[in-house]
């Protein structure tokens, strides 16, 4: 029990909440979201008044329709979109207040994994992972391209925590998506985050691929990191999520278990037309 | 189906329609487009044969006609196919009076006479050696003329007698020359002009010496020999040469070679630099003309309309026209022509960059923005990547273009090897204008190639 102890404590606990089995309600809550709503200039509300609460070491798993304003959140919690009301608040701190310059601290901390990978095609490997750096280093030496040695290491290294070290020198889009995936995950692990966003990961790869870049993303958890990620497929949210929030054309319309989420909720969220599509029998 | 409860005494009516007005019954039916179409079409085309007045053409509006009564008569929609047809047929012959294709104009001996020679590039030629002597000959006679002999390093060359008027036959011999050896006899007037001494004064008088490399012939004093003198009854020594040439191995580069090789690299290095210049200017100007960049307010959106019109209109001058007007500012030369493409491609540059911003990927700047990366490094990392090999590809090609367009800008005074086109062309010189022509192959095909080659491996 005395692990159980210390990871009340420490902000960034090792061990996996579901081994240890930790009631939720002790962990420390990491980030808060309150009443946020996002209306775009055209009109279009993509959140709704949404808020609740992610702790420390969760896999918070988002799901819902495309368009159900899943992205936009993950989206207003690094603040690449600015939310127009509500709050979110990060170790005590109201991110949507933060000045440019406390912004970038912030986000240097919040990794991010996207769809479509987002990495600079023509750029080679090593160059989209030391990006991920560009937060901590020397803003003038990055400029004209010079990366201290230390930095190049680490990037090998975390190109060898997903498996793909002797690509480093490819160019990015000489890579399988499967890989280049697994680069963008590099990319994150290189800004030391408490916490990865990532927008529908999977969305884009076949499923074995998905399985494959879910276990990363579930190995960096159990290492200490929270994950919000938003996901499609019922199989994998039941498999990977630690718990789950489902959104409606913006608004939460669900907060729970995993295991909370049966056929008659996944039809409740995703209206009545949808099919539960299982990713491992596609 | 609609059409099948058209009834035949409606599709007569419009039948009727049609063969009154073109395109009526077709416009009453609802086919509002089409009957409008087929009657614009068909004016268009009876203006067209009425104009040029050849019977046979009519029979293209007659059957255009023809088409549009049965197609309004018809319950099916009639493909426009045979229509577009005629019309085609009918703008074609006309075409070809107005072009004036004519093959029996095609002059055979003429065509010889250029492609010969041209055959022939002169671009090098032997190394020789040359052997000269020359004699003074006083043109007119003055009381006591000097005596016209002339005695050097063994030659010796003299004139019987030692001066005369224009026309005067006068005996002139030379030795101590090379023995054997062909030998141009040349006049030369005091200000160094040289006039040929041959057949009616248009060709050059070659003679060859004997074993002992003497030679005597009678010449008659050019009849161009005191055009330049200012008094031509002021006594002035002419002189006659002999010149002697014989091969020493190898080849050098002959005069036109020379001025074949300075216009070609003078046009390489005018594309250069209006390139170099035209990218300092278009890049800039190209953010102002991107479309996703500038659309987000009314201000901006009006400087970017403002920016592509004039890019358009500037586009669509050829960078020869333009250098008419460059030619009148800064004057001839290779600095005119350099103005002139460099405006020319600044406006087809900036559009070109201005599509390569709008094209940009925007996953790898959210990308960057949330790494954490401040705005510079976010341009750093996310866009110039994305954008300079593109830029540079489209530059390349565009130096590759402005060689191209370098070679004729010469035409109107621009420089470069244009001008040596002009120049040669004017004089007759075939062997130094086919030379020219191997010339700009060579250096378009070199560049064509190189900057595909580095393009390839920039996409």
């Amino acid at each position: 029990m005395s692990s159980l102890f210390h990871s009340t404590l420490i902000p960034c606990p090792s061990p996996n909440w579901r081994e240890v089995g930790v009631r939720a309600e002790w962990r420390t809550i990491m980030l808060r979201i309150q009443n946020v709503t996002k209306t775009y200039p055209n009109g279009t509300q993509a959140l709704k008044n949404v808020s609740f609460d992610v702790k420390d070491g969760e896999f918070l798993v988002v799901i819902g329709l495309s368009g159900s304003g899943k992205s936009t959140l993950l989206r207003c919690i690094n603040r690449l979109i600015d939310p127009t009301e509500g709050k979110i608040f990060w170790d005590n701190t109201d991110i949507t207040i933060a000045s440019p310059a406390e912004l970038r601290n912030i986000r240097r901390k919040i990794g991010m994994v996207f769809q479509q990978f987002n990495l600079v095609k023509r750029s080679s490997v090593m160059t989209n992972v030391l990006s991920g750096r560009l937060g901590y280093v020397n803003p003038w030496l990055s400029l004209v391209g010079i990366w201290p040695e230390e930095e190049k290491k680490k990037a090998l290294q975390s190109l060898e925590r997903v498996g793909i070290a002797d690509k480093a020198y490819n160019r990015a889009d000489a890579l399988s998506g499967g890989q280049q995936q697994r680069v963008g995950i590099a990319r994150a692990l290189m800004q030391d985050p408490k916490l990865i966003l990532a927008d529908e990961p999977v969305a884009s790869l076949d499923p074995v691929l998905s399985h494959s870049i879910l276990q990363y993303l579930e190995q960096l958890n159990k290492e200490g990191i929270t994950v919000i990620c938003s996901l499609h497929f019922l199989d994998l949210v039941h498999r990977y999520a630690t718990r789950v929030v489902a959104l409606k054309d913006g608004v939460k319309v669900f907060e729970g278990s995993a295991q909370e989420i049966d056929r008659a909720k996944f039809k409740e969220i995703y209206g009545e037309e949808a099919q539960e599509v299982r990713a491992a029998s596609l | 189906m609609e059409q099948s409860t058209v009834t035949n005494s409606r599709l007569g009516l419009s039948g009727l329609l049609s063969a009154v007005i073109p395109g009526l019954g077709q416009f009453v039916r609802g086919q509002r487009y089409r009957g409008v179409a087929i009657l614009l079409g068909f004016l268009v085309m009876l203006a067209t044969v009425v104009w040029y007045k050849n019977p046979l053409w009519y029979a293209s509006p007659i059957a255009i006609w023809l088409w549009n009564v049965w197609d309004a008569a018809s319950a099916r929609q009639r493909s426009i196919l045979l229509p577009v047809l005629f019309g085609l047929l009918a703008a074609y012959s006309i075409g070809w009076r107005v072009v004036g294709i004519d093959f029996s104009k095609a002059d055979m001996n003429r065509a010889r006479m250029i492609v010969r020679p041209m055959l022939r590039p002169d671009f090098i030629q032997e190394r020789r050696e040359r052997n000269t002597m020359w004699v003074p000959v006083q043109v007119p006679c003055a009381p006591e003329p000097p005596k016209a002999v002339r005695e050097d390093g063994g030659k010796k060359a003299t004139a019987i007698p030692d001066c005369g008027p224009v026309g005067e036959t006068i005996i002139v011999s030379v030795s101590g020359m090379w023995p054997n050896t062909e030998t141009n006899v040349v006049w030369q007037n005091p200000i160094g002009n040289s006039m040929m001494l041959g057949e009616g004064e248009t060709s050059m008088l070659v003679l060859t010496t004997d074993e002992n490399g003497s030679l005597t012939t009678a010449i008659r004093v050019p009849t161009t020999a005191l055009v330049a003198a200012p008094d031509p009854t002021l006594p002035q020594l002419h002189r006659v040469y002999f010149d002697q040439y014989r091969p020493i191995g190898g080849y050098e580069l002959s005069f036109i070679g020379n001025e074949v090789l300075k216009g070609a690299l003078a046009t390489v290095a005018m594309a250069l630099i209006a390139t170099v210049l035209a990218v300092l200017f278009a890049i800039p100007i190209s953010f102002l003309a991107a479309h996703n960049l500038m659309s987000g307010n009314p201000v901006t959106y009006a400087i970017y309309v403002v920016v592509r019109t004039l890019l358009n209109i500037l586009r669509s001058i050829e960078s020869v026209i333009i250098a008419i007007v460059f030619v009148v500012i800064v004057g001839l030369g290779e600095f005119a022509g350099a103005l002139a493409l460099a405006v020319h491609s600044i406006a087809a540059l900036a559009k070109l960059y201005s599509e390569v911003i709008e094209g940009i990927d925007p996953g790898p700047i959210e990308a960057i923005r949330s790494t954490g990366a401040n705005w510079v490094q976010t341009v750093r990392y996310a866009v110039i990547p994305q954008i300079i090999p593109p830029f540079t590809a489209f530059t390349l090609y565009r130096w590759d273009i402005n060689v191209r367009s370098a070679t004729i800008i010469g035409f109107v005074g621009g420089g470069g090897i244009g001008f040596l086109i002009i120049e040669l062309t004017r004089v007759n010189n075939m062997r130094g204008l086919s030379s020219v022509f191997i010339a700009i192959a060579l250096v378009v095909v070199t560049l064509d190639y190189l900057s595909a080659k580095l393009r390839e491996r920039l996409v």
